[in-house]
């Protein structure tokens, strides 16, 4: 088969296959991105580096991991961090997120601090031999609520982009997110070291019972409130499986949040287990997490 | 096949190739996958001491001992239990070797021992205390001891040594089906604790990658014997009943015991291996399900 046509076959097959594995026909919104999302002539381009961490917290496990630095960046001013779990996601500029656009354009505008973006991806323990197969930790460190995955973040790769970034440690400074399973990890950071992350983005998180996840609602209206600002969003066509069910868990966690008296906000739409509701609204998402901070910088 | 209807195919299954690694959601594995309505367990043998250490031939029939009686038995061609060994010495957890032989915990002897088709004993390795065992398509085995909180080793030349100490009670021990990951069930914790198994036999980065539930006025599982499907679930016996887990780690459900008592083990059996075969204090029960095994000795197990 000639070269030309084997990209033609693939890219074709793609297209057609698009949407298929989330399957929604529930008369979901149609999600756009909007013109935050593209680039636009005149924005600073950030730049993304691509590395990788073999974690000791998660003992052998290996992931890549990206690290976003935006051209406004200033060595002699602290910047502003946030990580995303599930990162090659969140970087990729062709999917429902294209992070480092986003950031360009909102940092460009002042909308959001200057912020070092840091994507990683969840572990694997390679196999140790070639006909093995790898042991995934993906589940084991989002979903199981434990300080371990804010313990690996605080010990091991905050340190190693601050060798070469100058990070802030102003916990409200401090962001994190994720979808899924990734949009619950962001939530157990904040919610075991809000003394380190105070800030929480979560796409159709897994507030259910996949590693004991579904507490959170009850243990947030019983323990004292924590400084954490937190943006959740969910679709009512999201899972209803064995762990649970997903727009059930997000709105008992937007109930738990507003009877304890969070500074939260919850956008509940229509969509599915998948990152286009949250992509779409995401430029609106930073600008609310990072409001405070923005504000903070343009009264001084 | 008419080439348009060819090229269609092609451009689909390319289409998925494409896609597939970008759903990084695992698949969802519910107990209903695994269940078949209307089947229930069913009571294979009963009026034991304390059943154990059930395990498959290479035909798919299944063995087991009576640990306190100190009898082997196995399934006859009707599937009623006959006796195999009259004097097994405490023999516990059982598994067959790649050999056709019979390797098994004998606790009275302190030794680990391995059974001909006889009946007829060999050891293996002498002055060990030991509960389960899993034998390693190379021809090497682990097994667990208890008493002393480790997991030891015995290589195909039949060297023993320590490779893991610091669990609570390991009990039941196996392997996933490509031999990489072994699985060691801790009786007085809450965890399945996996390993990477290295070529030498040692074991590398412990996690406690499955996590059980638990009776609600208990810290302990009361884990006991485990064993793992083709798709990478895996089965323990515990308190509440048979937990089964995905190959991610994730609880799937908690199957009911057959009787309220002492679930000690589990090992799929039959001729086409689609049998679960429980050993549940002094009775033995089946349930057939929606599962199946590569014995380490298939091919197909790799």
């Amino acid at each position: 088969m000639q070269a030309t046509r084997l990209v033609f076959y693939v890219l074709g097959g793609a297209l057609l296959n698009l949407g298929v594995p989330f399957t929604n026909l529930h008369g979901a919104t149609d999600y756009r991105l909007g013109p935050d999302s593209e680039r636009k002539e005149g924005v600073p381009v950030g730049t993304v580096t691509k590395s990788q961490w073999t974690s000791k917290v998660f003992g052998g496990t290996q992931r890549d991991y990206w690290v976003y630095v935006p051209k406004q960046y200033d060595p002699a001013r602290p910047a502003s961090v946030m990580v995303f779990q599930d990162g090659g996601n969140y970087v990729d500029l062709t999917k429902d997120f294209r992070v480092p656009i986003v950031f360009d354009n909102l940092i460009h505008k002042k909308e959001m601090p200057v912020t070092i973006g840091i994507f990683i991806n969840p572990g694997v323990i390679p196999a140790a031999a070639t006909d093995q197969t790898p042991r995934q930790n993906r589940s084991f460190e989002y979903d199981t609520p434990s300080p371990q995955y804010a313990e690996f973040l605080l010990k091991e790769i905050l340190p190693e982009v601050g060798k070469s970034y100058k990070l802030t440690t102003k916990p409200e400074e401090r962001a994190i997110g994720g979808i899924s399973s990734g949009g619950i990890c962001a939530w157990t950071v904040a919610w075991e070291r809000p003394d380190a992350f105070q800030k929480v983005l979560s796409h159709v998180g897994s507030f259910t019972n996949i590693r004991g996840g579904h507490i959170y609602p009850a243990l947030i209206r019983k323990t004292e409130r924590k400084p954490i600002r937190v943006f959740l969003q969910d679709g009512s066509a999201d899972l209803d499986n064995l762990h649970g069910n997903w727009p059930l868990a997000n709105q008992e966690m937007a109930a738990a949040l507003k009877f304890a008296g969070y500074d939260y906000r919850f956008e509940f739409g229509d969509g599915g287990h998948n990152g286009k509701h949250g992509g779409a609204i995401l430029p609106d998402s930073l600008r609310w997490l990072w409001q405070d901070v923005v504000a903070a910088r343009a009264g001084k | 096949m008419a080439r348009g209807i060819q090229v269609l195919a092609l451009i689909v299954i390319t289409g998925w190739l494409l896609l597939v690694p970008c759903v990084a959601v695992a698949q969802d594995m519910a107990l209903k996958d695994v269940l078949i309505e209307g089947e229930d367990w069913q009571l294979v043998g009963e009026g034991f001491a304390f059943t154990e250490g059930p395990a498959v031939d290479s035909n798919g029939n299944l063995y087991f001992t009576d640990v306190f009686r100190a009898k082997i038995y196995r399934l006859d061609a009707q599937g009623k239990p006959e006796m195999f060994v009259d004097q097994s010495y405490g023999t516990n957890g059982m598994m067959f070797g790649p050999d056709g032989r019979l390797y098994g915990c004998q606790n009275a002897k302190k030794r680990i021992v391995a059974y001909d088709s006889a009946g007829k004993d060999t050891a293996i390795a002498e002055d060990v205390n030991s509960n389960d065992i899993v034998v390693v398509r190379s021809g090497a085995l682990y097994f667990t001891d208890p008493e002393h909180h480790q997991v030891w080793y015995v290589s195909p030349k039949g060297e023993k040594r320590v490779v893991d100490t610091g669990l609570g009670y390991p009990n039941g021990i196996r392997l996933w089906p490509d031999q990489g990951t072994l699985v060691v069930a801790d009786m007085k914790g809450p965890n399945l604790w996996a390993y990477r198994v290295e070529a030498n036999g040692d074991l590398k980065f412990k996690q406690p990658y499955y996590t059980m539930r638990l009776a609600p006025d208990k810290t302990d599982s009361a884990a006991d014997g485990l064993t793992i499907d083709s798709a990478g679930r895996v089965y323990v016996a515990t308190r509440l009943g048979l937990q089964m887990f995905d190959p991610t780690g994730r609880l799937c459900g908690v199957i009911a015991s057959p009787q309220k008592a002492w679930l000690s083990n589990v090992v799929f059996a039959g001729p086409k291996l689609d049998t679960l075969y429980v050993t549940c204090s002094n009775k033995v029960y089946k349930r057939k399900v929606k599962a199946t095994v590569f014995r380490y000795f298939d091919p197909a197990g790799k």
